[in-house]
């Protein structure tokens, strides 16, 4: 098998894998139970939120575990909306988000009457500060621009974001989607107020998330359940899930680097192979990170390529898994090519793939082109 | 030039016969807290250095401003030419590295063969200075940067960094002592405070399962290694007073739960310092705080030991013990809201003024020596290290 959807999830790490077996099997506790079992798992508890909070440099308060990284982006736009109703009732998204960013801005529309806005972005994909800063007003509770996007790995500078927003009002809550860029790159969550992140993008296990929250920042919980009204996200703490969440977190931040300049080398193989072909267009801006190539064959429809590839034990995707079947909208919003946007693959890599699987999927992809491409 | 760590010691000098023992145990002390750190310990007239690279002076001088007998943390370079024209152009390179407009330059010459006096030193290094930066002014009252010369036997050191150290006497040169360790804001600040004045501590903590809890338990050990950070190391001693507090609260008068229990605990405290070479008992008693810290009580709980028992806090106000355990990172921990053996069963009214003649009879209805002959013998003792950051979870996160 040759897995090249490293973006849309990965494989349980094995010693995460240990963890989250160990950790079933020896802390049965509830971490809320005062008796001895559950202290041992509230002991724990407290240990893995610590490595995580030493790892991003923040405390332990400004980390809530939730179900994953969709959850963690209801929580950062809907507990923002709902705790600023009073401030405002604008809110400021690019168009470069995860699909699920649209779903929650098109609901706090719907039924909370807010404003959206979409920054544009410039050809590289880079957010337009200008129109940034003609967006943001008084009534502006809530900014939300990811740090990788998801299609195209188009990487922002959030510190210079942030100055901008805060410069032109100071109350405005910067959240930035993650989940593409833990692991993958260094992220510094000073540069945001909220960010969402996920366990199953680095090796972890699905079904367990977070959401970072500064302890500057106010949100209302969404899910409600505790007596304690200091806890933002009630429910019995998922110690298994949570704790291969930390050690998943540590894994993936030893080597960063140099993982990088190795996925760079097998990227850039590929791209220079398939530059070849005069219908293969390289959807890669200067601020791609390597780990995300997206690319768009122009004479054959992407489904049928994912599956032709299949057959061959190759596992792509057309854009990101939430939203397979419809067009790119990442590739839209800087390309605006609707032809482009509908073609689209996208290929991602990890520090797993080997420069053998590369050369086998490159000789496998010219066989399936050459073949499908002649047909139309 | 090297770059090192000078350690200047403050009370420490007005020490004579014995000061050999206050230093070689400073040293001692320094080297525990430098531990793991890849460094060489020099005692040398007056002053003590640490050589390390570079890239771990840093964590050197953290580590130093945890150690009691520090009186100031030099960060300074070490040069060994006596030639003027060197001493010049050291000083202009070092200043050069700084961001200023006003200096000032100060010689101290403890090799007193040296050609030039200290002034002589002074002018004509600053002479130096003046002509080889641009845009620099002497002042001689109020330097943004004060350059230091010392003119030594065998090195010339040079520095400008100077960083408060915590003062007080080398932990260990003045004996060893028995906090009797709560869950409470005071009782830590009590250890701090008799660690600073040189004493080496050891602690005791007692518990009453079911009445309190595991957590409480773990709050005093977490307490306990936030103090070891000053001491290298505490031995805590864990008592089960159950038994002692449930018949305490069978047999006794309700308003002299807390004094008489308070009497067993120092009878406990005492007998584990002596058998552990403590020569006093140490607590977080503040004067008027509680029924049991009035004058007349603690004249009553006193008299049932033998052993000078210090109180750092006695005239201390909470807000003040407050800002102390604030400055020493305990207060978060103190604060935490488990239950310890002093706030469980406490009496609507506490005897303000309690008699010894009353204690000694509501004793009589209790067999306690047994009981704490039996509390002693199921002590339960651990060793609680600063440093201690293997991580008992290394197999799971």
């Amino acid at each position: 098998m040759i897995y090249l959807d490293y973006s849309a999830t990965t494989p349980v790490a094995y010693d995460v894998l240990d963890t989250i077996n160990k950790v079933t099997k020896e802390y049965i506790g509830n971490a809320h139970s005062i008796h001895s079992l559950g202290v041992k798992s509230a002991e724990l508890l407290k240990s893995a939120t610590s490595q995580i909070a030493s790892i991003f440099g923040v405390s332990e308060n400004e980390l809530i575990y939730t179900s994953g990284a969709t959850e963690s982006n209801n929580l950062a736009l809907i507990g923002v909306a709902l705790a600023n109703r009073k401030k405002g009732n604008h809110i400021i998204v690019s168009k470069l988000e995860h699909p699920s960013i649209y779903s929650i801005c098109d609901y706090l529309q719907k039924n909370l009457g807010f404003e959206i806005s979409y920054v544009k972005n410039d050809e590289e994909g880079l957010i337009d500060f200008d129109d940034l800063k003609r967006l943001v007003k008084e009534n502006t509770v809530l900014v939300s621009i990811c740090a990788v996007n998801s299609e195209v790995g188009v990487r922002q500078p959030l510190k210079m974001i942030r100055q901008i927003i805060k410069k032109e009002n100071f109350g405005t809550i910067f959240h930035s989607d993650m989940t593409q860029a833990i692991g993958k790159i260094s992220v510094n969550l000073h540069d945001v107020d909220l960010a969402s992140m996920s366990a199953h993008k680095i090796y972890g296990p699905k079904g367990i998330g977070l959401l970072y929250k500064s302890s500057n920042v106010n949100i209302m919980p969404i899910i409600h359940g505790s007596s304690k009204s200091s806890e933002i996200r009630p429910g019995t703490p998922p110690l298994p899930l949570i704790a291969s969440f930390s050690k998943a977190i540590r894994l993936a931040n030893i080597d960063l680097e140099k993982r990088e300049r190795f996925i760079t080398l097998l990227n850039e193989k590929i791209v220079n192979h398939l530059s070849k072909y005069p219908n293969i267009l390289i959807n890669k801006t200067k601020y791609s990170i390597p780990h995300i190539l997206n690319i768009s064959i122009m004479d054959v429809m992407s489904e049928t390529f994912i599956h032709a590839m299949e057959k061959r034990d190759v596992y792509l995707s057309t854009n990101t898994a939430c939203s397979s079947g419809e067009l790119s909208t990442s590739v839209m919003a800087i390309y605006n090519d609707l032809q482009r946007a509908k073609h689209t693959i996208r290929i991602s890599l990890s520090h797993l793939t080997t420069t053998d699987e590369v050369n086998k999927f490159l000789t496998y992809f010219d066989e399936e082109y050459q073949k499908l491409s002649t047909l139309h | 030039m090297q770059k090192i760590v000078i350690i200047k010691y403050g009370e420490l000098s007005t020490k004579k016969d014995n000061i050999g023992f206050f230093l070689s145990t400073l040293k001692n002390n320094v080297a525990k807290a430098l531990e793991g750190l890849p460094t060489q310990i020099k005692n040398d007239s007056g002053r003590m250095f640490v050589y390390a690279a570079e890239e771990y002076l840093n964590a050197v001088v953290a580590k130093l401003q945890k150690v009691f007998g520090i009186y100031e943390i030099i960060i300074g370079y070490k040069d060994d030419s006596f030639d003027i024209d060197i001493i010049s152009q050291n000083t202009v390179d070092l200043l050069k590295k700084q961001n200023f407009k006003t200096f000032k330059i100060e010689t101290k010459r403890s090799n007193k063969n040296y050609e030039l006096t200290s002034m002589e030193v002074s002018k004509k290094v600053g002479a130096s200075v003046l002509k080889n930066i641009k845009e620099l002014e002497v002042d001689v009252h109020n330097p943004e940067v004060l350059m230091e010369i010392e003119i030594r036997q065998k090195e010339v050191l040079y520095y400008s960094q100077k960083i408060k150290g915590l003062g007080g006497y080398p932990v260990g040169t003045l004996g060893h002592g028995l906090l009797m360790l709560s869950g409470g804001i005071d009782s830590p600040v009590a250890g701090y405070l008799a660690i600073k004045r040189g004493i080496r501590l050891e602690a005791v903590y007692f518990e009453s399962p079911p009445h309190t809890s595991i957590q409480a338990k773990n709050k005093v050990q977490e307490l306990a290694k936030k103090l070891a950070v000053y001491n290298a190391s505490i031995k805590l001693h864990i008592i089960n007073f159950t038994d002692i507090q449930e018949s305490i609260l069978r047999n006794i008068p309700n308003d002299y739960l807390i004094t008489i229990m308070r009497r067993m605990m120092y009878r406990i405290s005492e007998r584990i310092a002596k058998r552990n070479h403590s020569q006093i008992l140490i607590n977080g008693e503040s004067i008027g705080q509680v029924a049991s810290q009035t004058l007349t009580s603690m004249k009553c709980i006193n008299a049932v030991v033998n052993i000078p028992v210090i109180r750092p806090l006695c005239c201390f106000d909470k807000l003040e013990i407050i800002d102390l355990a604030k400055k020493i990172d305990t207060y978060e921990t103190s604060i935490l809201p488990y239950e310890d053996c002093c706030t469980i069963f406490v009496p609507k009214h506490p005897v303000i003024n309690p008699t010894l003649e009353k204690c000694e009879e509501y004793e009589k209805n209790i067999d306690y020596e047994a009981l704490i002959n039996t509390a002693l013998k199921n002590a339960e003792t651990i060793l609680i290290n600063a440093n201690d950051e293997t991580n008992k979870y290394s197999d799971i996160l």
